[in-house]
């Protein structure tokens, strides 16, 4: 086949579960069952066949160079936006691009295969479901997004998928929408899931703003220049690979349930028991522990941001698994061990084991799926629709041969059996774990080691013990739901379970022992390099993730026990002992929960109540978002409408109400309007009002003061005391001249100013006196000098008896283009001077003399009102050394043309 | 129609003179004729929708006016009649004689009363909408702009709900008092003109040579905002709006959303931002603020909401939030970005008034808590709907992500001094939390209604989607992903005018900023001429107002 086609079987991929989903989804309702069932099934069959065929063919072609092989192909332009760069704008396409390399291909794959063993399922399980149609609909276009997100080869497509997966979760959880609780449940987990898209959208803006591109290979090729800080607004937090990798690390932990936002997932299980294995279990959740591989060179450039994963997973592995040993229902066990596993992939990745997470994303959606479905499969027998609590069940062994065999085998996987599949994931994490533990010195994150290393140990023994009380309560012993058995009939008398359990059909059987049967060999592809086995897993991961230095020193080293490799197997032993023999001594057939009994009461109810973390989000945060929703509604409707509609609305009315009120024909009413005018008439005429106005031209400034009734004036203008306009002879003489000018000399002056023009074109006025002193930084334009702060000497000035000197900032400054060099610039009156750097703001500093004048009216009454004002004149100067100045002053002067 | 005529330089006038015309005949039919009346508005309706597609024979990628008419109209004040489009009005036009028949299609058998009237007034609203997207004159702009409201006003307060006189009044008089302001901006503007040119103009294209000094800058740009905020309207001139849309008719509510809003944000994009860059970018990020306030405020304003045609109000003043922040980011494709969530924003709006008026006619309540489980018996309109809502929340495949990802990724990459400098990213931060709370009243929205049993016994027998409620809706549906998954039809020709807006803005704002300073350094005049010659791309060589003159 040639290159083109399978760039074509690559869009078939996704296109043919697209096609089943719209065709299923608009005509299913009116269509036979048995078309609904073959164009759900089939696309997806066909789906996955092509993609096992695309897959061949990459693995024919791996190690035939470096990058290994990929088949990639770009659909068309989606749009495009264009970054400004120094040289002007770089355009960064977004293409609808689909790529498969290893990485992106065993994703492919399990999502295709599991999804089409789920599929086969459903049809058995969902037989009798009058939304039939819908739910293949739905899954089908699952399928189709899930796709898109793995094979998506840059960020935005990658997130059509992501928001896609989202949106069939929230559609399959509320599937049953008639139940109010499932419908809520959906929408909890769109919400939650939002939230972590919020930080994906946030981490990609990080991304391209930085590396200009969206395309993954470019991300992972740009990665080692992310060191650089970054910036919001003007306060640096961390480098940009930190901020990328923590921002993308918050929707990994809404996508995949990691702590804060796990608490979606457990209500999810609200959904049809193939939609928790398929969606969240086997493929949607795992969609964040492929976006950190999928970049993983960005998350490796960042030591805090990993160290944030690997805290964040260890911790949520081992709270979820505290969680899930109080459970009594099947599905909420397996919910909490979802959320859990997860953890162990994101540990991994935290500790730098890329390869080793994605491993076990591949072998838990086999374990997984199969307990999930073996759940589902328990659930019809006794005819449960919500979940089946597995103090009510038990002997199911001798009932369900088929389903217990697998659910043994998944069991045993999950738990880290040596030889299951699960016991090689978990051992590579605890290896990754172990090797960051004992790293030599440039790897100083060892505590972060050691920690995921003891809190995944502690997980991994409180997982092997969860799923085997699972177990044996549920298979062992005999069916306590029988007719006569001890909880045959709940509180009110019904039957809880059916009494007679019986094996479910072969489409539904068939699927779980595939799956089981994965369950025990999928581990196989990637059996520890330390035996001196070949790990093949790890030599296609090497082609399509990053691996830290130390994992890579350690691959590299010849084949045998080293000291992180026996730490990790004792821990992994170890913890698979203790759990499971627990579990057999508490729980083989047995009925009553011992490991409750003999656990301290109020911390088994705490774990029991999921550590009332819901409770919690609850009370700190959606209620009190609620309360602040509600007063925002109401305080719109309120205050915000009444202070632009009503208070002007009411202003209006009021006015109206008041004119008419007075040309209302009485005529005291009329009296009473005249003597207020007549008081307000007197009262302008009686009380004199100066309103001095003045205009200065350089040294003259002209005054001009109000005219009024009987109005006669007298001017001070250096208000020194004595008035200057009629000169004072003796006493008090006032004259008509009411807008005189006055030229002013040095000696009027009260100081020197200097005056900086403001952004909002007004002058600053800054009083000089002989002693220096700093400018206000708040002054003079940003960036003209250099920081204060840092040592520099602040700009500083003052009146030296002749001129005014102004000491400049140490920062290269220029006036108008010139470079200036003297320290001190001498300034005489009215000289301007352009201050600030070549490239940025630049502001004008002239100097003035400060004078002030008084005007003093009087009217016909008698009565007198003073009014002063500061001026700046600019008085010409004296210079008689003027030559010492002339070459500066020439500069400035070519500049300005 | 006679295919010389579309190839004519009158192609502006013509679409302006077919709902004309359609008002005409409307208004010699005799009114007992409803069902003529109203094929005969839709029919010249569509014809003018399709009339609108040879406006796209022009090539765009010149980011310059096509099909320009211009008729002196009183040449002692500079008035003309002067018409023309480009990329940015482009969509906007189609926008408009796309919704206008469905607007009136919808409302088919919901206005049982003065038919007639009602389409009349639905043409003239047509009329004079398009008519304040392609002027090119201040004069002729405001005229249509006043134009709108006159039927609009008819619309809510004639046909509309139990408050309809209180909601039409408010609608009214808020509008008026922005658009009063607006216009003595203009007659300033024009007044600082004719101190510098010699003669009086309206002339789009030549006052935006005028470079204006600073504070006069501030003043006028204030007015023009006021106007313009008041329509979009922006957070905290929003207060009209949910009264106006509860109390309007299906019909009237799909304009007002759809395309009425738009005009705000056209006006800034059109007349505010190029005529005053100085000011714009001094008070830009400050309206982008707002623009912040509103998407978070409106979207918790809608959570709470119990009418649902209230919370799609509310929705509109989240989603305009985001149209402003991405209109002042002054990005390329930020503003495109906006441009397009313009489109969006009247598809998807459009659809959600369509929608919630369906439920309305036939239940005559629109409160939340009177629906539930609809889903049940009307499963093509709940797959209607939660399409639409999807795409109102920006999801990815669906119109309003396209648009919501250029304007965060323009206001997160808008650092330079034209733009929002080193605010960009901490912009994005607060904005992209709306991508969280859309999800959470949209989806409380369709919880609400759709799922959850049926607890309403009027509920059992609802009708599904009638074959009119689905031809109304296949449009904006077929919209909503076309310009999900190919925005490249509607991008391709607005970009380049967009561009040019950009590059344009800030030519100019350097060249007012190099005409400020000088003038801080009592430089005259003549010489800041010079100077502002250079820098000014247009065909015209720029002119300064006078400080003293102009401002003074």
């Amino acid at each position: 086949m040639s290159e083109l086609l399978y760039e074509r079987a690559l869009i078939w991929i996704i296109l043919l579960p697209l096609f089943g989903a719209i065709l299923n989804g608009l005509f299913g309702r009116f269509a036979n069952k048995d078309i609904v069932s073959a164009l759900g099934v089939g696309s997806v069959a066909a789906s996955f066949g092509l993609a096992l065929i695309c897959f061949a063919h990459l693995m024919t072609g791996m190690g035939a160079s470096e990058q290994g092989t990929q088949i990639a192909v770009t659909a068309y332009q989606w749009f495009h936006i264009s970054l400004p760069t120094v040289g002007g704008v770089h355009e960064v396409a977004i293409d609808v691009r689909f790529l498969m390399d290893a990485l992106s291909g065993l994703m492919t794959l399990v999502v295709t295969g599991v999804g089409l063993v789920i599929h086969i399922y459903s049809l058995g399980y969902m037989k009798d479901d009058p939304g039939y149609a819908r739910f293949f609909a739905y899954l089908n276009l699952f399928l189709a997004s899930m796709l898109i997100l793995v094979l998506g080869s840059n960020l935005p497509v990658m997130f059509v998928g992501w928001e896609g997966v989202g949106l069939c979760s929230y559609l399959l959880i509320g599937f049953w929408y008639q139940t109010p609780e499932f419908a809520a449940a959906g929408k909890k987990a769109f919400i939650a899931n939002r939230i972590g898209d919020f930080g994906v959208l946030i981490g990609m803006f990080i991304l391209v703003s930085a590396v200009g591109s969206f395309e993954f290979a470019d991300i992972n090729h740009a990665a080692p220049a992310l060191t650089q800080p970054f910036f919001l607004g003007s306060w640096q937090l961390g480098t940009l690979a930190t901020a990328a990798a923590l921002f993308l690390f918050l929707g990994c932990t809404g996508k995949s349930a990691q702590i804060p936002l796990y608490v979606w997932l457990p209500d999810a299980m609200a959904g049809p028991t193939p939609v928790s294995a398929l969606i969240h279990a086997a493929t949607m959740v795992t969609a964040g522990v492929y976006l950190t591989c999928r970049l993983s060179p960005v998350f490796l450039e960042s030591p805090t941001a990993m160290a944030v994963i690997a805290v964040i997973g260890s911790m949520t592995a081992l709270v979820a698994a505290s969680i899930a040993v109080a459970q009594n229902e099947m599905k909420k066990i397996l919910a909490y061990s979802t959320v859990s596993q997860l953890g162990f992939m994101f540990a991994a990745v935290g500790v730098g084991a890329f390869s080793a997470g994605f491993f076990h994303v591949f072998t838990h959606a086999f374990f997984k799926a199969c307990l999930f479905l073996a759940a589902g499969s328990v659930m019809h027998a006794v005819g449960s629709h919500s979940d089946a609590d597995i103090f009510k069940l038990g002997g199911l062994r001798k009932i369900m041969p088929r389903t217990h065999a697998a659910f043994l085998l998944a069991s045993l996987s999950i738990a880290g059996v040596p030889l299951f599949a699960g016991f090689f994931s978990k051992d590579e994490i605890l290896l990754g774990a172990a090797e960051l533990a004992y790293a030599p010195e440039p790897f100083s994150a060892n505590w972060v080691g050691w920690f995921v290393l003891i809190v995944l140990g502690i997980a991994a023994t409180l997982t092997a013990f969860y799923m085997f009380r699972m177990y044996f309560l549920a298979f062992w012993g005999d069916y306590r739901s029988a007719e006569g058995g001890p909880e045959a009939h709940d509180s009110d008398g019904h039957h809880a379970y059916d009494p007679n359990p019986h094996e479910s059909p072969g489409s539904m059987t068939w699927p779980l022992l595939i799956l089981g049967s994965g369950a025990l060999v999928v581990g196989w592809l990637g059996l520890p390099h330390e035996w001196g086995l070949p790990n093949w897993w790890a030599g296609w991961m090497s082609h399509s993730i990053a691996s830290v230095p130390v994992v890579e020193a350690a691959e590299g080293a010849e084949a045998g026990i080293s000291l992180p490799f026996v730490t990790s197997m004792v821990f992994g032993l170890t913890a698979v002992t203790v759990g499971i023999g627990a579990a057999f001594k508490l729980y083989f057939n047995r009925s009553d929960d011992r490991f409750r009994d003999a656990m301290p009461r109020g911390l088994y109810q705490l774990m029991a109540d999921k550590w009332r973390v819901d409770e919690l989000y609850q009370r700190v945060l959606l209620r009190p978002l609620a309360a602040l929703a509600a007063f925002v509604g109401w305080i719109d409707q309120t205050f915000v409408d009444m202070l632009l509609t009503r208070i002007p609305s009411q202003l209006a009315l009021l006015s109206g109400f008041v004119a008419t009120r007075i040309q209302n024909g009485r005529v005291y009413t009329y009296g009473a309007v005249m003597s207020v005018g007549l008081a307000l008439v007197t009262w302008y005429f009686v009380v004199p009002r100066p309103l001095l106005d003045a205009e200065t031209e350089g040294a003259t400034a002209s005054f001009e003061a109000a005219a009024g009734m009987g109005y006669a004036y007298r001017w001070d203008f250096d208000s020194d005391g004595t008035w200057d306009a009629p000169l004072q002879e003796h006493g008090e003489s006032f004259g008509a001249d009411r807008s005189p000018s006055h030229e002013y000399g040095p000696e009027a002056l009260k100081s020197h100013v200097l005056l900086i023009a403001q952004e909002d074109g007004d002058d600053a006025r800054f009083v000089l006196t002989d002693e220096p002193q700093p400018l206000p930084e708040s002054l003079l334009p940003a960036g003209w000098m250099e920081d204060p702060s840092v040592g520099a000497t602040p700009p500083s000035a003052f009146f030296d008896g002749e001129r005014v000197i102004l000491r400049r900032n140490s920062a290269v400054v220029a006036t108008t283009g010139a470079l200036v060099t003297e320290e001190l610039i001498p300034l005489s009156m009215g000289e301007r001077l352009l201050l600030g750097r070549l490239d940025t703001n630049r502001t004008s500093i002239r100097v003035g003399g400060l004078v002030e004048a008084t005007v003093e009216v009087e009217n016909s009454f008698g009565n007198r009102a003073r009014q002063s004002v500061e001026l700046v004149v600019n008085v010409p100067p004296e210079r008689p050394e003027a030559d010492a100045q002339a070459s500066l002053t020439t500069t400035r002067d070519e500049v300005l043309r | 129609m006679n295919p010389s005529l579309l190839q004519s330089d009158h192609l502006l006038s013509l679409l302006l003179a077919v709902p004309a015309l359609g008002a005409f005949v409307v208004l010699f039919m005799p009114r007992q004729w409803t069902r003529a009346l109203r094929l005969t508005s839709v029919g010249f309706m569509l014809a003018e929708f399709g009339l609108s597609f040879s406006l796209l024979s022009a090539d765009y990628s010149d980011g310059g006016y096509h099909f320009v008419e211009k008729v002196s109209w009183i040449e002692t004040w500079g008035i003309s009649y002067h018409l023309g489009v480009d990329g940015i009005s482009l969509w906007l036009v189609f926008l408009t004689t796309l919704l206008t028949p469905i607007a009136l299609f919808v409302s088919w058998t919901s206005i049982k009363t003065k038919v007639k009237e009602y389409a009349l007034a639905f043409l003239m609203l047509e009329l004079a909408m398009l008519g304040a997207f392609v002027s090119l004159d201040l004069f002729l702009f405001y005229v249509f702009w006043e134009l709108m409201l006159v039927p609009m006003y008819f619309i809510i307060g004639v046909w509309g709900g139990a408050q309809r006189v209180y909601a039409a009044v408010k609608f009214f008089i808020y509008t008026m008092v922005g658009s009063l302001l607006m216009l003595v901006a203009i007659l300033y503007l024009v007044g600082a003109y004719h101190q510098v040119a010699g003669h009086y103009s309206f002339d789009l294209l030549e006052l935006r040579h005028l470079i204006i000094p600073r504070g006069t800058q501030i003043w006028l740009f204030l007015a023009f905002i006021l106007a313009f905020a008041i329509k979009v309207p922006m957070f905290p001139f929003h207060t009209w709006l949910p009264d106006a849309h509860t109390q309007a008719p299906t019909g009237g509510s799909v304009i007002l959303a759809a395309v009425m809003l738009k005009l705000g944000i056209y006006g800034f994009l059109r007349f505010a931002m190029p005529l005053f860059p100085l000011a714009s970018q001094l008070i830009g990020p400050t309206i982008a603020l707002f623009g912040i306030i509103g998407i978070i405020y409106g979207a918790w304003a809608a959570w709470v909401q119990k009418d649902a045609k209230k919370l799609v109000a509310y929705s509109s003043v989240s989603h305009m939030g985001f149209i402003a922040l991405g209109l002042f980011a002054m990005t390329e494709h930020g503003v495109n970005g906006a441009l397009l969530q313009m489109l969006n924003h009247g598809v998807s709006t459009g659809a959600l008034f369509i929608l919630v008026g369906v439920i309305y006619e036939r239940r005559h309540t629109r409160l939340f808590s009177e629906f539930g489980g609809l889903a049940k018996v009307m499963p093509w309109y709940a797959l209607f709907f939660v399409i639409v809502a999807l795409s109102s929340i920006g999801l990815p495949g669906t119109n309003g992500f396209v648009g919501e990802f250029m304007i965060l990724v323009g206001t997160f990459t808008s650092n330079a001094e034209v733009g929002f400098g080193p605010w960009g990213r901490v912009f994005t931060l607060f904005a992209a939390t709306g991508v969280i709370f859309a999800a959470v009243y949209m989806l409380h929205a369709v919880l609400k209604i759709f799922w959850g049993p049926i607890t309403h016994k009027a509920n059992e027998a609802l009708a599904d989607l009638s074959f009119r409620e689905v031809a109304a809706l296949l449009p904006l549906m077929g919209l909503i992903f076309w310009i999900g998954l190919y925005p490249a039809t509607f991008l391709d020709r607005s970009e380049d005018a967009v561009n040019h807006f950009v590059q344009d803005f800030t030519a100019k704002y350097d060249a007012s900023k190099l005409d400020d300073s000088l003038r801080l350094w009592g430089v005259p005049p003549a010489a800041a001429e010079a100077v502002a010659d250079n820098p000014a791309p247009g065909d015209a060589p720029s002119v300064v107002a006078d400080a003293a003159g102009g401002a003074r």
